[in-house]
C-alpha cells in the first residue's frame, strides 16, 4: 500500500530532478536558426549570416534630444569620447573629425592607386594643364588654404579627386562639429558593438554602456531634460525579448493571481490548488529536456510557445478535481474519466507530432515539446495527482450552477440552424479574401510596436542611412578574384546609376592588384613627367619652385608596393572594408550594398548581360518574406496533415463515422469562425494565429470529446460539464489577458486562442448530443 | 511746480550731454553696419601666394542681402560665383561647369573666414566674436578692424583679417596667412 501510495510519487521526483539536470545543462539559442530551413539556399544561408552577425546586424544609432544644440553637441562628444574606450564597441562614429589622420594618412600616400581617375592621359602636358587651372580656380575662393597645402605634392589633384568621392557620399548634417537632424533638434551617434547582432545579452550590455555614457555626459553638461534613444537590429532583439518577457510576465500573474482566485474558491484547499500545477511544471520540464536531448540546443522560440502549446494541461487537474463526487475516491473519478482523457491528449499529440518531421528547426523542436509536455502532463495527472490528493477530497460546486448549465446544454442544439449560417458565411469571408488571407511581411512578425517602428524611421531618416535593402552578393576562391569580379560589376553598376535603375552604391576603397599595377603603369617616369609638367607651367602663373621636390616622390609612387588589406588596419576605412569583403571557409565573399534600387531586375539583367560574373542580387525583404512565408506555409501543411491523424485516431478509437463527424464538427466550426473573425477585425494570419490555432483544436477537442463522453448518471454529466466550464474559465483568462499585450506576437496567439476556447465549448454543446447510455 | 519741472530737467541732462559725444567702438561700429540692408557693390581682388610667380588678380560684383545672403560674381578672368545662404556656401565655376556646394558648419576654417565677411556687412557682433578676436582702430569717418582668429585649427591657415572702412561702408578686406601669402579685396559701393 505504501508502496503504492509513494512509488509513483517518487518515480515523479527522479523524473523532475533528471530534466532539471539535463535543463541545466543545456544549450538556449536565440538566433534566426528556428526560421532556417535545415536545407537552406546559399542566398538564405547569407542572408541569415548577415541578420546573425553582419556588421549591419550590429550597428546601434543613438538620437539625442530634448536641449539646445550646443548642449546636446556637448554631450554627443563626451558619450563618444568615453565609448571609443569602451571595449564592447568596435567604432563610435559622432561625426566629430578624430581618428581621421590615419584615413587620409592612407588616401594621400596610395592617391595613384586609389584615385579612379590615374590614367596616361593625366598625366600628359595637357592632363596637367587641365588639373592645374583647376586649382588655380580653387585658389580664388575661400578653399584656397587646403588648395594650397596640397598643390606642391599633388598637381594632378588626386587626394581632391578621393576626398570628394568620400565626402559626396550621403552623410547627416553637421552642427558644431558633430552630426545633426537636419532640423537641428537631435545629435545622432552611429555605434558599431563588438558582440554580434543575434547575441541579445552583448547587445543590451551595449545599450546599457551607451545609457550610462550618456547619462554622465548629460549630468556634466548641466542639462535637465536631455534624453537618448537607440535603434538598430541588436535594440530591435533587446527591446522585443524585453516587452514580451514584461508583457508575458504582467500578464501572466494577473492571470495566474485570477485563474488561482477562481480554483482555489471552488476546492477550498490550497494544497489542491499547488497540486493543480503539478502536470503543466513537469509537462515544461519534460518538454525542455527532451528537445534538448533530441536537437542538442534549445531555441528561444521553442520555450516561448512550447509552453504555450502545452497550455490545455492546465486543464487536465481541472477536469480530475472538479469531477471526484462525494462518493468518489480520486481514483474512482479517474478510471472514469480516463479513457476520455487519453483520447484527448492522443490527440493532441498526434496534431502536434506531423510538426516533428518539419524541415525547419523550430517547428521540430516545438513538435517534440509538445509531445514530451503533454505526455508528462497526464501521466503526473494520472498517477502522481490521485495519490497526493487529500483523503476525502471533493469539490462542492453549486448545484445551482450544475443545473444551470445542464438547461442551457440540453436547449443549446437550438442555435444549430443559426449556427451553420454563421460558418456559411464565414466560409464565404475567407474564400472572397483568400489572397489576402496570409501575412508574412516582415513587419506583421515582428514583435515591435509601431512606436518603435516609427522612431527607427525617423533615426534612419536623421541619418540619411535608409535600410540596406539590397546587396549584390560576390564569391570567389581568392580575394583578388572577388575584388576584380566586384570592380567588374561596379562598372556595369555606374551605367545603371547613370541609367536610374538604383541611386548609388558602395564599392571597397581597396582596388585589385590588376587595378593597382595598372594605375601604376599609367604613371610616366620621372624625366617624362618633369618635361610635361614644364610644359603644363608655361602660361600658368605657378611658380616652377613649388612642384621642385614632385618628380622624386612621383617616382617613388610608381614604385611603391601595392595596398594590401593588412595596411588599411586599424582605419575607418579599413572598418568599412571589412564589412564589405569577408574571408569565408568556402572563399572570398564581396558586397556591395545597393542604395535606393527601383528596378532589381534591370540590374540583374544588365549585369549578366556585361559580364560572365555569377552573383546573387539579394533582396533582404523579399528574401527574409519568403523564409517566413516557407516557414508559415509548412507549418500549415503539417497542421492539416496533423488533422488528419487526428481523424484517423478518432476512427481507430471512436469506431463511430458519426462519433468522430460530431467530435471534430465544432472544432472545424471554432476554427474557421476565428478565422473569419481575424480577418474581419483587420488581422491578416501570421504564423502565430497558426501557432493559437492548434492550441484551439488542442483544447477544444476535449472539450468535444467529454461531450460525447458516456456518463453513468445525470449527476456525473452535471460534473463533467461544470469542469468544461472551469477549465474554459481558466483558459479564457490566460490567454484572454493576453491579448491586452503591446507585443504583436502576444496579442496573435491570446486573442486567438481565448475566441477559439470559448466557441470550441459553446460549439460542442451545441453540435454534440448527449447519448443516452 | 517751475520748480519741480527744473529739477526734472536737470535730472535728464547728464544723459543728454553724453549722448551728444558717444564714445565710438565696435559696437557702435556693428550697429551703424546693421543699418544697411542691401548693398550691392564692384570689387577687385588681388592675391599674392608663395605658389605663384604673380598676383591672382580678379574684379566683379558683390551683393549682399542682410542678415544671411551674400554673392560674389567673378567676372575676371573666368566666369564663377559664390554664394552663400542659410550657412551654405555653393561654388558655380561656368567656365569649367564644376558646381561644389559646402555646408560651412563641416568646414571650420572656411567657415571663419566667410564669416569674416558676411558678419562684418551685417553688422552681427555675437557671431564676429565667437571666431575673432576684434581690435578697432580710427574713428567712425575713417576705421580699421582687425580680425585674429580664435580657434588654433584657423590660426594655422589664416593670420589676421584687415577690414577697413567709412562710415557704414566697407572699403577693403586683407586677408593675411601664416606663410606670409595675402589678399587684398577693395570694393566700390554702387549708388543705391
Amino acid at each position: 500500500m505504501n508502496l503504492r501510495r509513494y512509488g509513483a510519487p517518487g518515480i515523479w521526483l527522479a523524473f523532475v530532478a533528471l530534466c532539471i539536470f539535463i535543463i541545466s545543462r543545456s544549450v538556449f539559442n536565440t538566433d534566426m536558426s528556428a526560421f532556417m530551413p535545415r536545407s537552406p539556399t546559399p542566398t538564405q544561408q547569407i542572408m541569415v549570416e548577415q541578420m546573425r552577425d553582419g556588421v549591419v546586424s550590429r550597428l546601434i544609432l543613438a538620437g539625442i534630444d530634448g536641449a539646445p544644440a550646443p548642449a546636446l553637441a556637448q554631450i554627443s562628444k563626451a558619450m563618444a569620447a568615453r565609448l571609443r574606450g569602451d571595449g564592447e564597441f568596435v567604432a563610435v562614429n559622432n561625426g566629430e573629425r578624430v581618428g581621421l589622420e590615419k584615413d587620409f594618412e592612407l588616401l594621400w600616400r596610395n592617391r595613384y592607386v586609389l584615385s579612379d581617375a590615374v590614367t596616361p592621359q593625366r598625366f600628359t602636358a595637357q592632363g596637367l594643364h587641365d588639373s592645374l587651372s583647376a586649382y588655380l580656380e580653387l585658389l580664388g575662393t575661400p578653399m584656397s588654404a587646403m588648395a594650397q597645402r596640397v598643390l606642391p605634392d599633388d598637381p594632378s589633384g588626386e587626394l581632391i579627386h578621393l576626398l570628394e568621392q568620400v565626402e559626396g557620399q550621403a552623410h547627416p548634417a553637421i552642427r558644431d562639429d558633430v552630426w545633426f537632424s537636419r532640423d537641428g533638434s537631435r545629435a545622432m551617434l552611429l555605434v558599431q558593438t563588438k558582440g554580434s547582432g543575434s547575441d541579445i545579452d552583448a547587445q543590451e550590455h551595449a545599450m546599457q554602456h551607451i545609457q550610462a555614457a550618456f547619462d554622465e555626459a548629460e549630468k556634466r553638461s548641466k542639462t535637465a531634460h536631455a534624453r537618448v534613444q537607440m535603434t538598430g537590429p541588436g535594440v530591435f532583439a533587446v527591446q522585443s525579448r524585453a516587452s514580451i518577457r514584461d508583457d508575458a510576465w504582467r500578464l501572466s500573474l494577473i492571470a495566474t493571481l485570477l485563474v488561482a482566485t477562481m480554483l482555489l474558491l471552488l476546492y477550498r484547499s490550497p494544497r489542491v490548488l499547488a497540486l493543480g500545477l503539478f502536470p503543466v511544471a513537469s509537462g515544461a520540464l519534460a518538454g525542455i529536456a527532451a528537445v534538448s536531448v533530441g536537437f542538442g540546443s534549445v531555441h528561444g522560440i521553442t520555450l516561448g510557445f512550447g509552453v504555450t502549446l502545452i497550455g490545455e494541461s492546465v486543464d487536465y487537474a481541472i477536469y480530475l478535481f472538479t469531477q471526484v463526487g462525494e462518493h468518489d475516491t480520486p481514483q474512482s473519478t479517474l478510471r472514469r474519466i480516463w479513457p476520455t482523457l487519453r483520447l484527448g491528449v492522443l490527440t493532441s499529440v498526434c496534431g502536434f507530432s506531423a510538426m516533428l518531421f518539419s524541415g525547419f528547426t523550430g517547428l521540430a523542436q516545438l513538435g517534440l515539446f509538445s509531445i514530451a509536455g503533454l505526455l508528462a502532463a497526464v501521466s503526473t495527472t494520472r498517477w502522481v495527482l490521485p495519490n497526493l490528493l487529500p483523503v476525502g477530497f471533493s469539490v462542492h460546486a453549486s448545484p445551482r450552477l450544475g443545473a444551470a448549465v445542464i438547461s442551457v446544454v440540453r436547449h443549446a442544439p437550438r442555435a444549430r440552424i443559426a449556427l451553420a449560417v454563421l460558418v456559411l458565411a464565414a466560409l464565404t469571408l475567407l474564400f472572397v479574401k483568400r489572397d489576402s488571407l496570409w501575412n508574412d511581411s516582415l513587419s506583421g512578425m515582428s514583435p515591435l510596436s509601431e512606436q518603435l517602428q516609427t522612431l527607427d524611421q525617423q533615426l534612419r531618416d536623421d541619418m540619411g542611412a535608409p535600410d540596406v535593402r539590397y546587396m549584390l552578393i560576390l564569391h570567389a576562391d581568392d580575394q583578388e578574384s572577388v575584388l576584380r569580379q566586384g570592380e567588374e560589376v561596379a562598372a556595369t553598376l555606374r551605367l545603371q546609376v547613370q541609367a536610374g535603375a538604383l541611386e548609388g552604391f558602395d564599392v571597397p576603397l581597396l582596388p585589385s592588384h590588376r587595378v593597382q599595377l595598372a594605375r601604376q603603369a599609367a604613371l610616366p617616369d620621372a624625366a617624362a613627367l618633369s618635361t610635361n609638367l614644364r610644359l603644363a607651367l608655361r602660361d600658368l602663373p605657378f611658380r616652377s619652385t613649388t612642384f621642385a621636390a614632385f618628380p622624386q616622390q612621383f617616382a617613388l609612387a610608381k614604385q611603391q608596393a601595392p595596398l594590401d588589406r593588412a595596411a588599411l588596419q586599424g582605419s575607418n576605412l579599413g572598418l568599412k572594408l571589412d564589412t564589405l569583403l569577408l574571408h569565408r571557409d568556402s572563399g572570398w565573399v564581396l558586397m556591395l550594398p545597393l542604395r535606393g534600387v527601383r528596378d532589381g531586375g534591370r540590374i540583374e539583367r544588365g549585369i549578366r548581360n556585361s559580364t560572365g560574373t555569377a552573383f546573387i542580387l539579394l533582396d533582404m525583404k523579399r528574401e527574409s518574406e519568403q523564409m517566413f512565408h516557407d516557414y508559415r506555409r509548412e507549418a500549415s501543411r503539417y497542421a492539416l496533415l496533423g488533422a488528419f491523424a487526428i481523424v484517423a485516431l478518432l476512427f481507430i478509437s471512436l469506431r463511430s463515422v458519426r462519433r468522430v463527424f460530431d467530435v471534430c464538427l465544432p472544432l472545424v466550426a471554432a476554427v474557421i469562425i476565428v478565422t473569419a473573425g481575424l480577418m474581419l477585425t483587420g488581422h491578416a494570419l501570421s504564423i502565430f494565429h497558426l501557432i493559437g490555432l492548434l492550441l484551439v483544436v488542442a483544447v477544444g477537442s476535449n472539450y468535444a470529446l467529454f461531450f460525447d463522453h458516456r456518463c453513468v448518471s445525470p449527476r456525473d454529466r452535471e460534473r463533467t460539464m461544470a469542469s468544461l466550464l472551469f477549465a474554459n474559465a481558466s483558459t479564457v483568462l490566460g490567454f484572454g489577458l493576453l491579448s491586452f499585450s503591446q507585443s504583436p506576437v502576444l496579442n496573435a496567439i491570446g486573442s486567438t486562442v481565448a475566441a477559439g476556447a470559448v466557441l470550441s465549448l459553446i460549439f460542442s454543446a451545441i453540435l454534440i448530443v448527449e447519448r443516452k447510455g | 511746480m517751475m520748480l519741480r519741472t527744473l529739477i526734472f530737467l536737470l535730472l535728464c541732462l547728464p544723459p543728454l550731454c553724453r549722448a551728444e559725444t558717444p564714445t565710438w567702438g565696435v559696437a557702435q561700429l556693428m550697429q551703424g553696419l546693421a543699418q544697411t540692408k542691401t548693398a550691392q557693390a564692384t570689387f577687385t581682388e588681388r592675391k599674392f601666394l608663395s605658389v605663384l610667380s604673380r598676383p591672382l588678380e580678379s574684379s566683379g560684383t558683390l551683393l549682399f542681402q542682410a542678415p544671411g545672403h551674400l554673392e560674389k560674381h567673378t567676372l575676371k578672368p573666368k566666369m564663377e560665383s559664390l554664394v552663400l545662404d542659410q550657412g551654405v556656401l555653393t561654388i558655380d565655376s561656368k567656365a569649367r561647369n564644376i558646381k561644389r556646394t559646402l555646408v560651412l558648419q563641416e568646414y571650420p576654417s572656411v567657415w571663419a573666414f566667410v564669416e569674416s565677411i558676411r558678419s562684418t556687412l551685417a553688422g552681427d557682433l555675437p557671431t564676429l566674436e565667437r571666431f575673432y578676436q576684434t581690435e578697432l582702430e580710427g574713428d567712425a569717418a575713417y576705421w580699421k578692424l582687425r580680425l585674429s582668429p580664435l580657434e588654433p585649427r584657423t590660426r594655422e591657415v589664416l593670420r589676421e583679417i584687415r577690414i577697413s572702412g567709412r562710415g557704414n561702408r566697407v572699403d577693403s578686406i586683407e586677408t593675411l596667412e601664416p606663410n606670409g601669402d595675402h589678399a587684398l579685396m577693395e570694393m566700390t559701393e554702387d549708388a543705391p
